[in-house]
Order: structure tokens, then sequence, then C-alpha cells
């Protein structure tokens, strides 16, 4: 495909712009409706209106927004400007609208550095027209598995994008079998970040998503586990096993619910050794660490210095959904963004370390952008907080709310603190007739409805704003 | 009275919210008083498979199916064929259901071959069958109408002698072509149906549970339950799936 033409170009940037401005003047937040009217004038308006950019881009299941978030803040907090697609416009026609507005006219980008969140199965449509200098490839959990059909499918996905960018260095997860396996067959450099210690008390039993080894089919063996079916692992037969990071977690120092600490370890090329620096992430749980590792080696990938990454790392808190808190007249309002089995047990093993009574929010939704299969709730584990005896009164909305009502049940909550609730302004009004603070476990689009609700109630700024 | 469960392959055959199914057999019975004991038999396992009343089996990844077949043709292929023929209770789903099966021709025409305990087979097909869906049930199989979610590419048709286990509302069933969804052999049922399907469906929950303590004790009366929060889900996803919002 040529690039566009000026006419086309200026065309399709007018397109894009009025779309965004016509839809903010109706007060919706859309990114995919501006992107596709570009898309009308010039197909491939993207690869014009990136031409130039240095770019990061970040895909896999689970952590994609936080890492970009890091990642995003790192940059401008060092001063280089950057753009960024940080609602979860990470389809093609999102991107294309987020880089596309803020082109001039002519098509030149006005922004030189992008940090851009690409979903696993648009990675191919997308790299190929903006030609990033990095990508990040986080983890492979089941997700959406309707879209996709199977896990592998998702690494091949990923794959056939990293292939039509073969000049760009690729960040993996060593501690993801499945992640891993992206190196074979790939023209492109290749770093690898993981963690040198166990974290949790994960078993091999316990594994669901990748036990069996690709290539040969046996059960892998694990010579430490960090969480979900990521750790130090090995085939015994055929010997695909984890690759030794180049930056690694080489301890854990603090983990607490303002943040977690620990030792980054860089590896010397020279001396084969690795060079310890002091980390402090403004977020809870191992899977945040995992996220700031990425941003870390990717960033550093990406020509940033430690010294500008490492500091922004602390003051990173929420993102969008993510561990997110409001202020609902002082009674807090935690939203954890849960849409697979693994994030979803995170989440509720995070509610489970809270020592202070509270209400439960569960809202479930099967619109496109969640996944329409929303059996997976069956394989997170709600039993674990099933009898905490902290859990007062239970919530759960959405348009698979009964679905979720049914699970809990199933997992042993006392039926009677269940509430159904469809309508989420009663559902607001509810969580404001108890004192105690709340947390929310929505999936994605129910967190969206969810959200703007709590920002219009505590007078929060629309996302696309933020 | 005890119903000894075995679930078959749990760590390999385990999408999609399956063992949700292991979950709502165990909490029914316990319900009402009776005692069910759940194992496991995994890959390179041996278990008497004599001892068990009721089998489930659940859907799993292509890639790693290969391991299992090597395993069920270590002999266990023999013992599953002689439990179903004894008249043992088998909930079988998705690629649990297909492996029951002759064999599994792939759109590219590879055929791997399955442990024919029942009289179908399945060829892959070029579009997957994904949605929402629902059925009812045969008589022979209880007649309740039946909801879940339907996620394979594989069409499958049924041989003389195997009754289909029901017959499609909505969705596409055993092949989207001649409106049949599962199958009914002896006591073993198989179905497309993800979910999973027991929890939002106990009228077939407290049939196979049925079935299964008939062929051990004679008889059955299984004392009813409020199934408040059960009917609720079965019928907020039959709306949906017969309303036009189904895509």
């Amino acid at each position: 495909m040529s690039k566009p033409n000026v006419f086309q170009t200026i065309l399709s940037v007018a397109a894009c712009k009025a779309a965004r401005g016509l839809m903010r003047l109706r007060g919706s937040g859309g990114t995919a409706l501006p992107g596709k009217a570009a898309m009308v004038f010039a197909r491939n308006i993207l690869e014009r209106t990136s031409d130039g950019m240095e770019i990061i881009v970040v895909t896999g299941t689970n952590g994609k927004t936080t890492t970009c978030r890091m990642l995003e803040h790192a940059l401008t907090s060092s001063g280089k400007e950057c753009l960024a697609n940080k609602s979860g416009a990470n389809l093609l026609s999102g991107v294309t609208a987020e880089i596309t507005c803020n082109a001039t006219w002519t098509g030149k980008p006005k922004t030189h550095y992008a940090v851009i969140e690409c979903d696993e199965g648009a990675l191919h449509q997308v790299v190929p027209l903006i030609h990033p200098k990095v990508i990040v490839v986080t983890n492979l959990f089941r997700d959406q598995l309707d879209r996709y059909g199977e896990i592998t499918h998702t690494r091949d996905a990923i794959r056939k994008g990293i292939k039509l960018v073969p000049d760009a260095k690729i960040v993996l997860n060593a501690d993801d079998s499945l992640v891993a396996s992206l190196a074979e067959d790939i023209p492109n450099a290749v770093i690898w970040y993981g963690c040198n210690v166990p974290l949790g008390e994960q078993k091999d039993a316990e594994i669901s998503d990748a036990k069996y080894c690709l290539h040969c089919g046996t059960a892998y063996t694990y010579r430490w586990h960090t969480y979900a079916h990521l750790g130090a692992f090995e085939c015994p037969k055929c010997g695909y096993r984890r690759q030794d990071p180049d930056a690694a977690v080489t301890k854990v120092t603090k983990s607490g619910a303002d943040g977690t600490g620990f030792v980054l370890g860089l590896l010397d090329k020279k001396t084969g050794e690795l060079k310890e620096h002091d980390v402090f992430v403004g977020l809870p749980a191992p899977y945040n660490m995992y996220n700031a590792l990425a941003a870390i080696t990717g960033g550093l990938c990406f020509g940033l210095s430690l010294s500008e990454i490492v500091p922004s790392l602390a003051d990173v808190h929420s993102s969008f959904g993510r561990m997110e808190t409001f202020d609902l007249g002082g009674k807090r309002v935690q939203m954890i963004l849960v849409k697979n089995p693994t994030g979803c047990n995170q989440a509720m093993g995070y509610v489970k370390s809270i020592d202070e009574d509270f209400n439960l929010v569960f809202a479930l939704n099967d619109r496109t952008a969640d996944g329409h299969d929303i059996s997976w709730i069956w394989d997170a584990d709600h039993e674990m907080i099933a009898d905490d005896p902290h859990v007062k009164q239970i919530y759960v909305t959405g348009d698979r709310a009964e679905d979720m009502q049914l699970r809990l049940k199933y997992a042993d909550f006392d039926t009677k603190k269940i509430t159904l609730v469809k309508d989420q302004t009663e559902l607001l009004s509810k969580i404001k007739e108890s004192t105690l603070p709340v947390f929310m476990l929505p999936n994605y689009t129910s967190m969206l409805s969810l959200r703007k609700l709590l920002s219009d109630a505590t007078g929060g700024e629309d996302f696309w704003k933020g | 009275m005890e119903l000894k469960v075995c679930h078959l392959y749990p760590e390999v055959l385990n999408l999609y919210g399956d063992r949700g199914n292991i979950r709502c057999l165990t909490k029914r019975l316990a319900w009402r008083g009776i005692d069910c004991r759940v194992d496991t038999m995994k890959i390179g396992e041996k278990r008497n498979l004599a001892d068990y009343d009721l089998f489930f089996i659940g859907g799993g990844q292509d890639f790693e199916q290969e391991v299992l077949l090597a395993d069920l043709k270590s002999g266990k292929d023999k013992e599953i064929t002689a439990a179903i023929e004894d008249g043992k209770t088998f909930l079988c789903i998705c690629g649990g259901y297909q492996m029951m099966g002759h064999y599994y021709e792939t759109y590219e025409g590879v055929k791997c071959e399955f442990l024919g305990a029942v009289d179908f087979y399945t060829v892959g097909g070029k579009e997957r069958m994904i949605d929402n869906y629902a059925f009812t049930c045969t008589d022979s199989a209880g007649g309740s109408t039946v909801v879940g979610y339907e996620n394979h590419s594989g069409q499958t048709f049924l041989g003389s002698g195997v009754e289909p286990l029901g017959k499609v509302l909505r969705g596409c069933g055993n092949n989207g072509k001649d409106g049949t969804e599962g199958c009914h052999y002896k006591n073993v049922f198989g179905s497309y149906s993800h979910g999973p399907v027991l929890p939002k469906n106990p009228a077939f929950a407290d049939f196979l549970l049925t079935t299964a303590l008939k062929r051990k004790y004679g008889s059955a009366d299984l004392a009813p339950l409020s199934d408040d929060f059960e009917n609720t889900a079965h019928e907020s996803v039959l709306k949906k799936v017969l309303s036009d919002q189904v895509r």
C-alpha cells in the first residue's frame, strides 16, 4: 500500500478531527469512529501521521495500560512530550484516531514520542504503519478466547505483527513460557525481563493456562513460581526453558497497599553480572512489579536512562480503573478492573488482605470489548473471599449480573448478603447508604460506565480529558 | 447415599469455566445431604473407572489434546468404553464431547482418531460457531431447556443409534445445519455448551444426578431446591438468546 497523497491526507485528517469534535460536542468519548472516518479517505493514513515519530508499543493480555502509563509518565517527567492512547483505544481505528488527531492538517506529527497500547490481535495491522522502535510484550493469559479461539492463536497473532517490523527491539517476559516462545522464529533483537525470586505460594498443580511444554507436551517443572503460570519454567524432556533475563527483580524489599519496592538487577554484558538498583513503584501487588519491570526494560531499550525512569515510578498511581480510588463523600471507593481469571484472582487476593469491613461490587458485562463469553468467572477463585468476615454487603450489576450472582452462590457466599442491582444509579445510592468503604471489581465496559457514574458523582473529569 | 464423580483430565480439558460443572454437581448433592466424592484422573494417572458413578470431561486447547490422546490409547480408551456400555453417566463438553466420537477431521483434512465410544464424527469447519445459544433436550434426556455458550469450529454429525441431546432453539448446535445439539447414547450426554452448562440449567443438572443415582440405587428422588439464582440466570440468558440481542 502506498502512502496517501497530500489531497487524501488533508481530507483524512480533517475527517478525523471533525468526527472527534462532533462526538465530544455530544459528550461522547468514543475513539473508534474518528479513526474509521480518517481511514475512509486514506486507509493507511496512520503511516503518514506517525512518520518520523519514535514509538514504543505495549501489547499482551494483562498490564498493558499500566505499563503504558508508567512509560508515558517517565517520558513526560523527563521533559519529553509524548502522545499516548490512554483511553484503551487500542485497535487500529483507535490508534489511527489518537495519532491522526494529533497531526497537522497536512499530516505531520506534532509530537515526537508516542507510547501506544496495542491489542494483541491488532498488532499486525498497527505496527507496520507506525514502525515502532520497541515492542513490549507483558504476558499471555486466557482472555477473550471467543475472539482468538485459543491462547496460542493470540501468541501467533503477536508473532505475525513482530515479524512485520524486523528492526523493532522486542522486550519479552522471560517468566511466561508462552511469551518467551515468541523469540523463536523472529529476526528481531530480543531483550528479556523477569523475576529471579519466587513470589507468593503458587504450586505447580495450580497452573492452568500453560501447564505443558509448547514444543513436546511434557509438563513443565519450575525452579520457582511468581504468579499464575509465570516463573522459572523448564521442560524436563526437550529442554525448553526460561531465559536468564537482562533486567531482573532480584529481591522484593517492600509490598504494601501504597506500593512495592524491589531491587532491580541489570545485566552487565562485559562481566555477566547483575548491577543492582533500588526501585519503588507507587502501586501494590506483584503484577504491578512486573508492569514496572516491563516499563523499565522497555524504556531503556527506547533510549531513556535509568534515572529518567526509576524516580518517576514512585509517583505512578492508579490508571483508569486499575486500582483507581474515588472519594465519594468521604467514603473510599476503589475500582479494580478484572477481565480474566488471573487478574480477578489477584484483585480478590488484594481485597482479602484488607483489614477492615467493606462492601463489594461485582460488575459483569458481555459486550464486544469485554468478550461475549463470560464463562471465565467460573475459572476465577471467588471461593477465596466467600468467608471473609470483612465482606458485609455484595452488589452485583451489569448485563450479566445474574450469572455473577449465581457464581457467588456456588462459591459459598452468604446469599443473604447479595443484592442484584441492574440500574447503576440505584447502585450508587445503595453504596452511599453505607459508611463502609467499597471495592468494585468490574470488567471493561462495566468499568467505563461505573467510572463515569463515580466521576460525575465526585466531580471528576471524563476519561478522554484526563 | 453417595455419588462418586471422576473428573477426567481436568488439567488439560479446562477451558471456559467447565470446572463449574463439578462445583455444581457437588453443591446440589450436598444441599440435599447426599455425599459426593470427586477424584480427578490426570494424564499418566491410573484409576479404576468401574468405581465411579458419574464422569465429567471438558473442553481444551488443540495443542494440548495430542498429549491426551496418547494417554487415552494406553488402555484408558477401553476402560471408558466399558464404563459407557455399563450405563455409567457421562457429561462430555465440547472437546471432551468430540473425543467420544470416531474421529475429528480438520478443515485441512488431517484426520485424528478418537475413542469411537459413541457413533458420531466431527469435521472442522471454516467458521467458528460462537455465541450464546439455547436448545431443548429430548424427552429421553429430561426435556428441559438449556442455555449456554458454544465456541467450536468442529461440525458434529450423529450416526444411527445415537440420539441428539436436544433440538436447537437458537444458535448452531452440532453443525449449524441439521438443528441437532449434542448426543445422547445410553447415559452419555454430550454437548457443545460451555457456560458452564450445569449451574444455570438446574433441571438438566438434576436430570444427570437422577440418572446416576438411579443406575446406582435403582431409584432416586431428589428433594427440590430453591433455585432462585439459578432460574434468574437461566431466564436472563434465555431471554437474551431469544431476543434480538443475539449477535
